[in-house]
């Protein structure tokens, strides 16, 4: 509502200041993804040799993430806001969800639907470059998921521990982390190892945030990674998420003792080094050198 | 009287009780906060019964609430290490129940987690640790409860204008345990019931050591609930704390067992390393093993490890002398207690035990044998000792 007023707003400002010629509708614009792991498709069920520092072969079992805050920037350099649609199913307010899984094979934790597109309006104009944050906004992500309208209703991607959702979800088995999760396995006492059977997990989101009523959304750690790809067209191009690029230099054969599986975004899991910086968030007291997950193509 | 009803429905709504509520409450306990969004009622209570005892919430059945929330344990599990569909073990020993909805703050040292609503995510959906198992089988929990002959009507009369989805289960689940009250302890009866002879002359002398400057118990663990998390409908500014008992100190530099740090996992401040929210003391005689990662096993071992003001660990990958954490609370000073004070206090600390809580139809599995939602479920482990078989022994110093 507030977006549409904005919207109304700016377009009754540029009807009196310019005239109606101004004054034109909203063109409709689609940023198309492409789920990849080096130069070959994500599919459920894969496997890819030659990932992360130990040139691992390994079959990912989930491939999903949140983008928000999408801007295009114009030929002039500047940065418009697109106003996604609001579609009741992978699009809330400005932020989407990107799902490269369909729930076979070992993609046990997903949904069978699947999207690839950003779907919304910008201003008629020229546009070179996109700029989005891989997250969910501060004001959307302690909100109550129970109620919380689709895509931010997934339980898989709720991250309640930590008070908000999982920005972005990668799973992974490989030989040195295979993936045996599995139901009603015998208890041992004191094993610590269950969500072990995860394999290697990606699990990327906001973390050491402070309380509140209702919550603050001030975190420590963010973790919203902001992404630009400059010269970006969206009638020609394409964001792809390269998985390959996002784990280089990632060992996924073994996984430091006494942290989750893999990466979950704990500061003190040397696992999430240097996946961090390949998202281009700062980890260890490091500054990232740029994300290098998502490129243009 | 209409008038008089009119004027006074609003009232009992912004109080978050439905018409029909009432609290079973005596009158020196003011009924627990209730969110807006969740008012009581009697069909929202029952049907979060059925739900807390159903193992069709996760995954494969086997886990309800209830395997690790058993009432005649106060709605524990008798184990230092709960565990999950997988098989995980949980690295924080099961909660307490009674008197839930008077915490602030929930789970052991999390302090985003401030509504019940909420922290019936954790178990349903966590992953690290899995417990129930539910991350990406929602669709699937949904429609076995969608298919049980009870839950459509159920649902219904709980909530009007819902279906069977997560905000109903959540918001039952979080009614049914703002429902359990605990407070007719012999204890309640002697201090508040007017019954001199409720408790024995040991109960009395313990409740004195308990609330003495000496041992300085009461600081963290005092307020009708036992412990200084606190907040209710005539208190509603919530009050809450989390402590660093001196349980551990790795590496001499105050470090708790990874997986294990408490607070500090949630704020990053290295002085909240090892705090810990002080747990009610309501029905303690039944919720053993003790703290958060059930590492003590006997309330006599407890008090020795107060007595001692910390624990020291001489070998092993644990060692470190917990007494010297530089985090601890400044109220472990620690205090020498005779054997008769020992067995004094421990029989203050069974005074708060509650036995129509822990018998309380009203709170009782709610599912006959051979139900589809109990059929699988696996229950509390049989073999717990009784509690005064364990609590008798000698304070001795913890490992």
């Amino acid at each position: 509502m507030t977006q549409f007023r904005t919207w109304l707003g700016s377009l009754l400002l540029a009807g009196c200041l310019a005239g109606p010629a101004l004054a034109a509708d909203p063109q409709p614009v689609t940023i198309r993804f492409a789920g990849m792991v080096g130069d070959q498709p994500f599919a459920c069920g894969q496997s890819y040799a030659g990932l992360g520092a130990r040139a691992s072969r390994a079959t990912p079992s989930d491939f999903r993430f949140y983008v928000s805050g999408l801007e295009l920037i114009d030929t002039a350099g500047r940065a418009v806001p697109v106003t996604l649609a609001q579609d009741g199913v992978w699009q809330h307010a400005d932020v989407a969800l990107l799902d490269f899984e369909n729930r076979s094979g070992p993609c046990l934790t997903g949904t069978v639907e699947t999207n690839d597109s950003i779907r919304g309006t910008v201003p008629a104009g020229s546009y070179r470059g996109l700029r989005f944050t891989l997250g969910v906004p501060a004001a959307l992500n302690h909100a109550d998921a129970t109620v919380a309208a689709s895509p931010l209703n997934l339980g898989s991607l709720f991250w309640s521990w930590q008070g908000g959702y999982k920005f972005l979800r990668i799973d992974l088995a490989s030989a040195g982390r295979p993936q045996t999760v599995r139901a009603g396995e015998s208890p041992r006492f004191g094993d610590m190892a269950g969500s072990h059977r995860l394999g290697f997990a990606v699990h990327i989101g906001s973390t050491m945030c402070a309380p509140g009523t209702p919550p603050s959304g001030d975190c420590r750690n963010p973790n919203r990674a902001a992404v630009e790809l400059a010269g970006f067209d969206p009638a020609r191009d394409v964001v792809v998420a390269d998985m390959r690029a996002l784990l280089e230099g990632v060992n996924l054969e073994v996984n430091q003792p006494n942290t989750p599986a893999g990466c979950m975004s704990s500061p003190n899991d040397g696992d999430c080094d240097p996946l961090m910086q390949n998202l281009g968030l700062a980890f260890g007291g490091r500054a990232s050198s740029g994300q290098r997950f998502f490129r243009a193509r | 009287m209409l008038l008089a009803g009119l004027l006074l429905l609003p009232l009992a709504m912004a109080r978050g009780e439905a018409p029909g509520w009432r609290w079973q409450l005596p009158a020196w306990l003011p009924p627990p906060l209730v969110p807006a969004d969740n008012p009581m009622s009697a069909a929202k209570v029952e049907l979060g019964r059925r739900l807390f005892y159903d193992g069709r919430l996760s995954a494969d059945g086997t886990v309800a609430c209830s395997t690790c929330h058993a009432q005649r344990l106060a709605f524990t599990d008798g184990r230092a290490h709960p565990i999950g569909v997988t098989g995980e073990a949980h690295p924080r020993s099961a909660m307490m129940l009674a008197n839930v909805g008077y915490q602030p703050v929930l789970t052991w040292a999390n302090p985003l987690v401030t509504r019940l609503e909420h922290q019936a995510l954790l178990p349903l959906f966590g992953e690290a640790p899995v417990e129930m198992g539910l991350a990406g089988q929602q669709a699937e929990m949904l429609a076995r409860l969608a298919a049980d002959a009870d839950y459509p009507a159920l649902f219904a009369a709980a909530f009007p204008a819902g279906g069977i989805d997560l905000a109903g289960i959540t918001r039952a689940l979080a009614a049914f345990q703002r429902a359990l009250i605990s407070a007719d302890a012999p204890y309640d009866r002697y201090r508040q019931g007017g019954q001199a002879n409720a408790i024995s002359p040991a109960a009395k002398r313990g409740e004195a050591l308990f609330f003495s400057e000496r041992l300085e118990c009461f600081h963290c663990h005092g307020g009708p609930h036992f412990t200084d998390s606190v907040a209710h409908q005539r208190k509603p500014l919530a009050e809450y704390g989390f402590h660093n008992t001196g349980l551990y100190n790795l590496g001499r530099n105050g470090g708790y067992p990874p997986g294990g740090e408490g607070l500090v996992e949630h704020t990053g401040e290295p002085r909240d390393m090892g705090h810990f929210r002080a747990p009610s003391l309501r029905n303690v005689a039944v919720t053993a093993p003790y703290m958060h990662d059930g590492s003590i096993a006997t309330l006599p071992e407890v008090i020795a490890h107060y007595a001692a003001g910390g624990r020291r660990i001489r070998r092993g990958p644990l060692a470190g002398d917990g007494a010297r954490n530089p985090w601890k609370s400044p109220f472990l000073p620690g205090f020498r207690l005779s054997q008769r004070e020992v067995t004094d206090l421990v029989a203050f600390l069974e005074s708060l035990t509650d036995q129509g809580f822990l018998t309380n139809p009203a709170y009782a599995d709610p599912w006959p044998a051979g139900h589809p939602a109990r059929v699988r479920r696996r229950e509390v482990l049989a073999a717990t000792p009784a509690p005064a078989a364990r609590q008798r022994g000698r304070a001795v110093a913890s490992p």
